[in-house]
């Protein structure tokens, strides 16, 4: 096998372990203490307010949805949870959040033409899926730049 | 690398033989006119429609997670849009006019449209209607209807399949990324080609017809106008064509003499993930109705940026990246006599040979970005297959059942390994790309660096 | 050529056989019905106000006629309520549709209203549904009665004083319930206090030397034993149910007025902002608010919830509540001031 070859094999392979430890290694990372967290989501077409829900791992959620103008509903990926509200009528939502990560809310009641992209997020904990996702881009864009690297 | 599946007899009765994708297109002909009807005179509620449904859910899905990155360009085969007009075109279905002889006006189509531009163009157009035409049965029903008129014309006045070749926006992207897929159809041995002057593979004869995309078999080196219909192979007579299984993306490592109009669908499509994502996918209710709110000023406002990032801003940015890369490697691209292996004498063309690393890179996005919506949104396909119009029937029993997401805890898993396979393809062929055009590896280096950008940023807007 | 026709006939059969299947396929399922059983099928499509409401809003329907009605949305969630025919379809999902037979039996007017939040015109969405009599159906002799303030003479538009005593804490019925005795029938019978406003309850109360040992506090306790002394748990249930579907969206859910649809309301110039305590505040009524709520009698807030009006999009409701649901909302009402004996 020529220099080059052998270099790319070797290199490839430390990259895609590089990458998977990015991806995959535990984070013994102790975050602060659980606490209940009431949070009040106000749904307007075709948004949720906060858009972006911010929790730390562990954490007690407690959300209010409140509906602004019609009838709404609130959907966690990940956690498929779910309850809706209408003006007055107020809906909850409580679980823990034991799974780090970033996940999407959707409404969950059809409210009008643009319902489907009807989308929010709620971040658990530091956004270690985001981080991890952009370490192991980094490290296989360099890897792969490294492996094939001829000068 | 290839192994050409075409030989094995089963397989070769199924392909040559006319019936396969006679029958799975008059099985696409059916569902798109329920699409129609339904899109036109169902409920506007998009999610119990069958049209909005079964078209930007149900067949997108499948042509972006499994048509086009394993079957390349087979869709086309089987769409049901071109379908009417070729089938009076030849004035047959099965059995072939003698000569395959075709019965149009004959009008040749303009030379300066003779590329993928006005599929470019067309796909914009789209997207800039996007939000509306996605949310809205009705509009959904009448530009479907208004595509499938526009084919049946120009399948009457013009040649062969002239809307799939130059208009068809979706065939525009599916020909640029079908060169990522493992299947081709290629020739056996260019010396029997060499000697065979009749080209019937191009002409036609009594056997089939001639190529409906304008390709020539012998001078075919990449899958992006290729529809796998198999003309090709009935009307051969050497028997010197074949599909193909083979490694993906196998019609990107020859870097040299890529076209333009290519390279811009390319940069163009990127910049469309981009925008899908922040419009559709991303937090803001007030860009999504002002996108759906054609005809405002507002949206006029969100035309234009949307036009200005797509068609100047991405590419642009590409092109300096390019540019940039030259600057390092101090040193300007060869300027090699006869261009590439597809167009002998075409100058060479660094920032279109660089475009091309951002295929897989754009497959891979496309599948994220399909993959964000689908699973989520796939349980509408019941209700609407019981209950198309939205009536209250229950055809199939599954009318009442609720929407339910799947697995949405997954698509993140799923997304991120995409990107990152997708990243390191377009890194590897991006340094193939400098060695093969005589630079050295740090001229690929600032691509690399926007394919890793735009990596990052969609992964922002996906998790962050 | 054989094998051509074969194709020919099979994309023919579906161009022109897949559209005529779906038609027909439609229309035999609605003509089965009307024809077949002798159900009249009727199909309602209900859309946000600003798209049209109900259509057809306004049916017109035969006595003893088994009627079925199909309502189905085309935008968001809605609902069908007919108070008069007993029907009340609490969600309609678009694309979806509803099936309620109703066999209307009394001859008269029936008014129908959507039950969901549907647009900041939601309010708007009613409809009627008229009832001809006939031979078999004869129309009842309907005595029109004017409702209770235009038999008073109240002038419901009148601007309210907002002056006048306070309690220093909410009233409570509970702590009256013991020390109640001596409250005058005109007090504690509600047909009689119908047009005594708390405030003037506690005047007569506070001047009566009966009462000179208690304190302002125990004297407000005993006004809001006479208001809630007699209200049955049932009666508040069912009128909080109804608050909430149809009142919470502009007043609240705690009543403070602070509603979500009852936001940037068109109409409110008539009160004017100044908050000097002297006029009402702009927006839905407050009714934690005691300037404003004890100041009222109860034929006053009976009276603007049945006629509505007033210039401020507050919906009427006369047409949609029975006496009974129109009083139980008034006794409702006073709970967000008062607290009801056996809490």
């Amino acid at each position: 096998m020529s220099r080059f070859a052998s270099r790319r094999w070797v290199l490839g392979a430390v990259t895609l372990g590089l990458v998977l430890v990015a991806l995959l290694a535990p984070v013994p990372l102790a975050g602060p203490a659980p606490q209940e967290r009431h949070i009040s989501v106000n749904a307007r077409t075709f948004e949720f307010d906060p858009s972006i829900v911010r929790v730390n791992r562990g954490d007690t959620v407690l959300i209010k949805l409140q509906a602004e103008d019609v009838v709404h509903g609130l959907y966690v990926d990940g956690y498929d949870v779910s309850t809706q509200a209408e003006p007055g009528r107020p809906g909850e939502l409580r679980f823990v959040a034991d799974r780090a990560g970033a996940f999407h809310i959707r409404c969950a009641v059809p409210c009008g033409n643009l319902h489907p992209f009807m989308i929010g997020k709620l971040v658990v904990g530091p956004n270690l899926t985001w981080l991890r996702a952009v370490a192991a881009s980094v490290i296989a864009a360099v890897g792969a730049l490294a492996a094939l690297w001829r000068p | 690398m290839r192994w050409a599946i075409s030989e094995v007899p089963f397989v070769k009765r199924l392909l040559l033989g006319r019936w396969l994708h006679w029958s799975i297109t008059a099985v696409t002909l059916a569902v798109f006119v329920v699409v129609i009807l339904t899109g036109i005179f169902g409920t506007p509620a998009g999610n119990h429609n069958f049209g909005i449904v079964y078209v930007w859910l149900v067949w997108w899905a499948l042509l972006k997670i499994v048509l086009i990155p394993f079957l390349g360009r087979f869709w086309c085969s089987v769409c049901p849009i071109p379908a009417p007009g070729e089938w009076l075109q030849r004035r047959a279905m099965i059995q072939p006019r003698p000569g395959g002889r075709l019965y149009t006006l004959g009008r040749k189509w303009p030379k300066f449209l003779r590329n993928i531009w006005a599929q470019n163009f067309g796909f914009l157009a789209v997207a800039l209607f996007s939000a509306l035409i996605l949310t809205s049965p009705l509009v959904t029903g009448l530009v479907l209807l208004a595509f499938i008129l526009v084919s049946l014309v120009t399948s009457l006045v013009f040649e062969r399949r002239t809307f799939c070749r130059y208009l068809c926006p979706i065939g525009g992207f599916v020909g640029v990324y079908s060169q990522m897929a493992p299947v081709a159809v290629r020739i056996k041995d260019p010396a029997v080609c060499a000697g065979h002057k009749e080209k019937t593979c191009y002409i036609g004869s009594d056997a089939g017809y001639g190529c409906p995309y304008f390709n020539v078999p012998s001078k075919m080196v990449d899958n992006t106008y290729c529809s796998m219909c198999g003309e090709c192979l009935r009307t051969c007579p050497k028997d010197n064509i074949a599909f193909y299984v083979r490694q993906p993306g196998a019609d990107l490592l020859h870097t040299k003499g890529r076209r333009l109009d290519e390279a811009f669908n390319g940069l163009m499509m990127l910049g469309a993930a981009f925008v899908y994502s922040v419009v559709l996918i991303g937090p803001y209710g007030w860009l999504k109705a002002t996108a759906r709110a054609v005809g405002t000023p507002g949206w006029f406002v969100y035309a234009g940026v949307l036009l200005i990032f797509n068609a100047v801003a991405v590419p642009g940015l590409f092109w300096l990246c390019v540019r940039l890369g030259q600057a390092l490697s101090r040193k300007p691209a060869a300027r090699t006599g006869a261009g590439g292996a597809r167009t002998p004498g075409r100058r060479d063309s660094l920032f279109a040979d660089y475009a091309a690393i951002l295929v897989p890179l754009g497959l891979a996005i496309w599948v994220a970005f399909t993959l964000s919506f689908t699973l989520i949104n796939l349980s509408y396909a019941w209700p609407a297959l019981s209950d198309p119009f939205g009536w209250g029937w229950n055809l199939f029993g599954t009318a009442q059942m609720a929407w339910t997401p799947y697995v949405s805890g997954l698509i993140p898993y799923l997304q991120v390994p995409l990107l990152l396979a997708g990243l390191v393809g377009a890194i590897a062929l991006a340094l193939r790309t400098a060695r093969q055009h005589g630079q050295p590896a740090w001229s690929a280096v600032p691509v690399s660096l926007f394919c890793l950008a735009a990596v990052v940023g969609l992964l922002t807007l996906y998790l962050a | 050529m054989k094998r051509n026709l074969f194709a020919v006939m099979t994309v023919l059969l579906v161009l022109i056989g897949l559209p005529a299947g779906l038609f027909g396929y439609q229309a035999w399922r609605t003509g089965q019905l009307a024809w077949a059983a002798g159900v009249r099928v009727v199909d309602i499509v209900a859309r946000s106000p600003e798209q049209g409401g109900f259509a057809p809003d306004h049916l017109v329907l035969k006595a003893g006629e088994p009627v079925r009605l199909r309502i189905s949305s085309a935008d968001v969630v809605h609902g069908l309520n007919i108070p008069g025919l007993g029907v009340d379809v609490k969600e309609i999902l678009p694309g979806r549709v509803v099936e309620v037979d109703i066999k209307p039996e009394k001859p008269g007017r029936y008014a129908f209203a959507c039950t969901r939040w549907c647009s900041i015109d939601h309010w708007r969405m009613r409809g009627v549904i008229e009832v001809k009599a006939d031979a078999a159906h004869p129309a009842a002799q309907e005595t029109q009665t004017a409702p209770l303030y235009q038999k008073l003479g109240v002038n419901l538009d009148a601007v309210w004083p907002m002056d006048g005593p306070r309690p220093a804490q909410t009233p409570s019925a509970e702590r009256a319930a013991a020390a109640s005795g001596g409250l005058p029938e005109s007090l504690l019978d509600p047909s009689q206090r119908v047009a005594t406003a708390p405030a003037d309850a506690f005047r007569q109360l506070r001047a009566d030397p009966a009462h000179s040992q208690l304190g302002d506090g125990e004297i407000w306790d005993q006004v809001a034993w006479a208001w809630l002394h007699d209200v049955k748990p049932e009666t508040l249930s069912m009128a909080g149910s109804l608050y909430s579907r149809d009142c919470a969206a502009c007043h609240g859910p705690q009543g403070k007025g602070d509603g979500p649809a009852g936001r940037n309301l068109p109409g409110m110039q008539k009160m004017d902002a100044t908050g000097d305590g002297a006029s009402p505040p702009a927006g839905p009524a407050d009714f934690t608010d005691p300037a404003r709520m004890l100041n009222a009698s109860d034929v006053v807030l009976q009276g603007k919830i049945l006629r509505g009006g007033m210039g401020t999009r507050m919906p009427e409701f006369g047409s949609l509540y029975t006496d009974d649901e129109l009083w139980a909302m008034v006794q409702y009402i006073r709970t967000f001031l008062f607290q009801p004996a056996g809490k």
